[in-house]
C-alpha cells in the first residue's frame, strides 16, 4: 500500500504510464482501467520495456513538462501563502503538489481521445473507402477467414498449401481490422489467383462491416468460443455476427468447422453450408490420423483419388483445418503432388503448438492461444501424447466477459481431464475458477499457484526434465491481472 | 513458519575457486530459490579464505566486472559460531546480523571445502549439510587413498605408482626408475587431490615423466603415474542418495583415445557462454563435450553403471557424488578412475537427461541431508562416566 502510493511519485512513474498507453495502443478506455487496476506503479513496466517510438518520446516529454508545471505552480501557491499571505493558498499548492501525477494520467488521454476522433478516424474512413473498390474489382479467388480462433493459423496453413500452385496473398500477420484491410488493398497487383482476407472480429456487427468492403467470394468459419465478450456479451450472438458472413458468400462456398460445438447448431439449420472436421471435408473421408511430436499424419480418400498427407503441426484437431487445406486446394486445381507437398511444408507458427525441447523435456509451447476450443485441443493433445510426467501450465484466458467463471471452471474440467501430474497456475483473477473446475473435474495431483508467471517461464529450464511433456497455453501480457 | 535457510557455501581457497563460484550460482542457488521452500543465503569464501554473506554475492557480473576486492573490501566478513548449530555472524559498522542456518549445502570444490573440511565443520556445528560425509570427502579427493579402497573392496583400477612429495624429491631418479620399469607408456601423471582435472599431464615417453611430476607436484604434496587405458571411452556416472543409489546417466567425453578431459577442455570450451548445467542441447552434455548416455558396446554399460554404484558404496558416499570410470572397448574392461564427491554443476544437465529436473535435484539433496543427519542423531556420541571425579 505504501510502496504503491511512493511508486505514484517515483522517477519511473511517467514511463510507467507511457508503457500502459503503448500496450493499450494508445486507447483511453483499457488504458484508464488498467491505470484504476494497478495497486503499484513500479511494478507495471515487468514483462517488457518501454519501446522509445517517437510517440512514445513525445508523450514522456508532455507528461515531464505538465507535471513539472503543475509542481510548480503548486510551489509558487505555497511561496505566496507563506510570504503574502495569499488565501487558500496551502491548501491549493499542496494539492498540486500531490496530485500531479493522478492529474497528468488523465489529462494524457485528451489529446488521445482527439486525435484519434479528429484525425486518424476521418483519415482511416478513407482509406477503407478506397480498398473496397479495390477488392470489389479483384478478379481472384477473396477468400474470407472468419471465426472466434484459429483465424491465423487457417490463413497461414491455406497460404502454404494453396501457393505450391496458385498467385496467393494473405494479409500479413494478425492485422485483421477494416483498416488493415484497406493497407493490405493498395499491395494487390491485380494478378492474384486467391486473395486471403483473415477478420478479427470484436463487436457486434464488425464482420458485416468487412464482408461490405472487402466482397469474399468465399469464407472459412474456423470456430465460436467465448471471445470479446466484453463487447458481444454472449457467446450467442459472437456467433451470429461470426455467421452473418453467410449473408455475403453462397452458402456452398462457407465451410464451417464442425468440430466447434458451437456452430453445430447453424450447421443444421443451414444445410448448405460445407462442414469440415477431422473425418470428413468436400466427400473427402479422412482416416488413419496419426500424431506425435513430429507432428500429424492421414490419409484423405474421395472416389479412386487417395492422399497420404504429412504435416509438422501437432494435434489431431489439426486433421480437420489441414483436410479442408487440401481439399479446397484440389477444388481450386492443385495436383495431389502439389496438396502434398503443400501440406509436408506446413509447420507449427510461432507459439501456436509448437514444441520444442528443453533440458531434455518436451515443450508444447501454446501461449498464443486464448479460447476455450484452443484449451480443449491443446488438452486433449497433452492426453493423447505419452510422458513420465505432465506438466500443464495457464494463466488462464482474457475478455471472457460475463461467462468469465463458467468458462474458466470448463476450463479446469477440461484439464483435469488430460489428467496432468501438475497443474501450475499463473496467480490471477482467474486462478479460483480453474482451480473450482479442477476439484470438479476430480483432479487431485498438484496444483501450484505462481506468483512470478515472468520467473517460471524463465527458469522452466530448471523444472523439467527428460520424459517430461509441458503443455504451456496462453499467457497474459502486463495490461491484465 | 518460516522457511528453513540454506547456506550455499561456495569460493574458497582452491584452484577451483572459479569453477565453484559457476556451481553455486547456476547450479544450486538459483533452483533452491526457485523451489520457493527454502530462504538461500549464499556465503562466499574469498579466495584468502575471509567469509562472507550476502545476495550480492550470487550474481554472477560480481565476479565478472573486476571490483569484488572492493565489494569485499566494504562488506563486513562473517565468523562462525556453534551455538546448539551453526550461526554465522555477520558485525557491520552500526548493527550485527545472525544468521541461523538450517542447512549447509557446500559447493565448493578442491581443496579447503570439497576434501572434507568443510564438511567437518559442519559436524562440529551439528548442522544438516548436502553431499558426502567428511570421511567419503577425504578419501574420494585423495585418488591414492580411493583407488586402495576401491582395490580392497576387489574393484578393478588401472596400474598406478603414488609418491609424496618429500619422498620423490628425496630420490627423483628412483621414482622414475620405479615408474618405468613397472608401469607402460602412455601414463597419465596426477595430482592426488585435485579435481577439474587441474595438474594432470598425459606423457607417452620417458622423457617427459620429470617434467609432468614436477607440474603435478606443484599442485599438491602427492601423486600418482597411472598407466593409460588402451581403446579408452571414458565414462563418468553422477550417483544420488544415501542408502538408497540412484544413479544417473552415464556420460561420456566426445574427444579423441589421446585426450583426456583437461580444464581448457571442461570448462573453457563447448558452448561458451552458456554455463554449466543449463543444456540446451540433446546430444551434448553441459559444456557440449559428452555424450547422455555414453554409447558403449553392449553388455559394458550395465558393467559400467554396477561398477559405479558398488565404488560409491565402498568409499561410503552419500548425498551426491560422480564417479569416473575408464573404459577399454577391446578388452570389454572397465576400470575405476576416481570420484568426485561434490562434481561441478552438480551434473545437472545429466540428472535433467536422466527425468530429475534441477530443482528436484537441489530440493532432493537437502532432503537427504536432512534425513542424514537425523540418522546421526540416533547414534551415541557421548556417555556419563565418573572416570575424572575418579582421577
Amino acid at each position: 500500500m505504501i510502496r504503491g502510493l511512493f511508486s505514484l511519485y517515483s522517477v519511473r512513474y511517467v514511463v510507467a504510464l507511457v508503457y500502459m498507453l503503448q500496450n493499450t495502443e494508445y486507447q483511453a478506455g483499457p488504458y484508464l482501467r488498467w491505470y484504476w487496476r494497478t495497486t503499484n506503479f513500479s511494478k507495471v513496466t515487468y514483462r517488457r520495456q518501454l519501446d522509445r517510438t517517437r510517440p512514445a518520446r513525445l508523450l514522456l516529454l508532455t507528461l515531464r513538462l505538465g507535471m513539472l508545471l503543475q509542481i510548480a505552480a503548486g510551489l509558487l501557491l505555497l511561496a505566496l501563502w507563506y510570504w503574502r499571505d495569499l488565501a487558500g493558498g496551502w491548501q491549493f499548492g499542496l494539492a498540486l503538489l500531490l496530485s500531479y501525477p493522478i492529474v497528468w494520467a488523465h489529462v494524457v488521454t485528451i489529446p488521445l481521445a482527439l486525435g484519434r476522433w479528429l484525425v486518424i478516424a476521418p483519415r482511416h474512413r478513407r482509406q477503407i473507402k478506397r480498398s473496397e473498390k479495390i477488392f470489389a474489382q479483384h478478379p481472384g479467388i477473396r477468400l474470407a477467414i472468419v471465426g472466434s480462433y484459429g483465424k491465423t493459423s487457417m490463413k497461414e496453413l491455406l497460404l502454404t498449401v494453396l501457393s505450391e500452385g496458385k498467385k496467393v496473398v494473405a494479409t500479413p500477420a494478425n492485422k485483421n481490422v477494416a483498416i488493415s484491410h484497406a493497407r493490405f488493398a493498395k499491395t494487390l497487383q491485380g494478378d492474384e489467383d486467391i486473395v486471403l482476407i483473415e477478420y478479427g472480429e470484436s463487436a457486434p456487427g464488425d464482420i458485416a462491416r468487412f464482408a461490405r468492403k472487402t466482397h469474399p467470394t468465399h469464407a472459412v468459419i474456423t470456430g465460436v468460443a467465448p471471445a470479446h465478450l466484453d463487447q458481444y456479451k454472449t457467446v450467442e450472438r459472437a456467433a451470429r455476427d461470426i455467421f452473418t458472413i453467410a449473408d455475403f458468400v453462397s452458402a456452398d462456398k462457407v465451410y464451417v468447422n464442425a468440430e466447434s460445438l458451437l456452430a453445430q447448431p447453424y450447421l443444421k439449420k443451414h444445410p448448405q453450408l460445407q462442414p469440415y472436421s477431422r473425418q470428413s471435408v468436400l466427400g473427402w473421408r479422412i482416416g488413419s490420423v496419426q500424431v506425435d511430436f513430429d507432428g500429424i499424419q492421414f490419409t484423405m480418400t474421395k472416389g479412386k483419388q487417395r492422399l497420404a498427407l504429412y504435416s509438422a503441426l501437432m494435434g489431431e484437431h489439426q486433421a480437420g483445418p489441414l483436410a479442408l487445406a487440401a481439399a479446397l486446394a484440389a477444388e481450386f486445381g492443385l495436383t495431389p503432388e502439389q496438396i502434398s507437398a503443400g501440406i509436408a511444408k506446413t509447420a507449427p507458427f510461432e507459439h501456436r503448438m509448437q514444441p520444442y525441447q528443453l533440458s531434455g523435456a518436451w515443450v508444447i509451447d501454446d501461449t498464443y492461444n486464448g479460447n476455450i476450443e484452443g484449451i480443449r485441443a491443446g488438452t486433449a493433445l497433452l492426453k493423447a501424447l505419452p510422458a513420465k510426467r505432465k506438466i500443464y501450465v495457464t494463466p488462464g484466458l482474457v475478455d471472457q466477459g460475463r461467462q468469465n467463471q463458467e468458462v474458466h471452471q470448463e476450463m479446469g474440467r477440461l484439464i483435469a481431464a488430460s489428467q496432468p501430474n501438475q497443474v501450475v497456475l499463473m496467480h490471477n483473477s482467474t486462478t479460483p475458477s480453474i482451480i473450482d473446475g479442477l476439484k470438479a473435474g476430480g483432479y487431485s495431483q498438484e496444483i501450484i499457484v505462481e506468483d512470478d508467471p515472468l520467473g517460471f517461464y524463465t527458469n522452466l529450464h530448471a523444472f523439467i526434465a527428460a520424459g517430461d511433456v509441458v503443455m504451456m497455453q496462453n499467457d497474459w501480457t502486463d495490461n491484465y491481472a | 513458519m518460516q522457511k528453513p535457510l540454506i547456506a550455499v557455501i561456495f569460493g574458497s581457497r582452491s584452484t577451483e575457486h572459479d569453477i565453484s563460484v559457476l556451481t553455486a550460482i547456476g547450479s544450486v542457488i538459483k533452483p533452491l530459490q526457485l523451489s520457493k521452500k527454502f530462504r538461500v543465503l549464499p556465503v562466499y569464501i574469498a579466495k584468502d579464505g575471509q567469509w562472507y554473506a550476502g545476495e550480492k554475492f550470487a550474481d554472477i557480473r560480481l565476479y565478472q566486472q573486476g571490483n569484488l576486492q572492493e565489494v569485499l573490501a566494504k562488506t563486513p566478513p562473517l565468523s562462525l559460531q556453534f551455538k546448539q548449530g551453526l550461526y554465522l555472524l555477520e558485525q557491520g559498522r552500526f548493527s550485527k546480523t545472525e544468521h541461523h542456518i538450517d542447512v549447509v549445502f557446500p559447493a565448493t570444490h578442491g581443496t579447503h571445502g570439497e576434501d572434507g573440511e568443510l564438511m567437518a565443520i559442519c559436524e562440529m556445528a551439528g548442522v544438516p549439510y548436502v553431499g558426502c560425509d567428511v570421511e567419503a570427502s577425504v578419501i574420494a579427493m585423495d585418488k591414492v587413498l580411493a583407488k586402495q579402497v576401491a582395490r580392497d573392496h576387489g574393484l578393478s583400477t588401472v596400474k598406478d605408482v603414488a609418491f609424496s612429495k618429500l619422498d620423490y624429491e628425496a630420490d627423483p631418479a628412483g621414482w622414475q626408475k620405479r615408474i618405468n620399469t613397472q608401469l607402460r607408456y602412455p601414463l597419465f601423471i596426477k595430482p592426488a587431490h585435485l579435481g577439474s582435472s587441474i595438474g594432470i599431464s598425459r606423457i607417452t615417453n620417458k622423457k617427459e615423466l620429470a617434467n609432468a611430476i614436477e607440474v603435478a607436484l606443484h599442485y599438491d604434496t602427492k601423486a600418482l603415474a597411472e598407466e593409460g587405458v588402451e581403446n579408452l571411452i571414458e565414462v563418468t556416472l553422477p550417483i544420488m542418495g544415501n542408502t538408497e543409489i540412484t544413479p544417473a546417466l552415464l556420460e561420456e567425453p566426445m574427444l579423441k583415445s589421446e585426450d583426456f578431459f583437461d580444464f581448457e577442455t571442461k570448462y573453457m570450451q563447448g558452448s561458451a557462454g552458456k554455463g554449466k548445467g543449463g543444456a540446451k542441447s540433446d546430444q551434448t552434455g553441459a559444456q557440449g563435450y559428452s555424450r547422455i548416455p555414453a554409447e558403449l558396446p553392449k553388455g559394458l554399460y550395465e558393467v559400467a553403471e554396477s561398477l559405479g554404484v558398488s565404488i560409491y558404496r565402498a568409499l561410503g558416499c552419500s548425498g551426491l557424488a560422480r564417479v569416473d570410470m575408464l573404459v577399454d572397448s577391446q578388452a570389454r574392461q572397465v576400470y575405476f578412475n576416481e570420484v568426485n564427491p561434490l562434481p561441478g554443476s552438480l551434473y545437472a544437465h545429466n540428472w535433467a537427461k536422466a527425468g530429475i529436473s534441477n530443482v528436484k535435484l537441489v530440493t532432493t539433496l537437502v532432503e537427504l541431508a536432512i534425513s542424514r543427519h537425523a540418522e546421526k542423531q540416533t547414534t551415541q556420541t557421548s556417555f556419563s562416566t565418573n572416570y575424572l571425579q575418579q582421577f
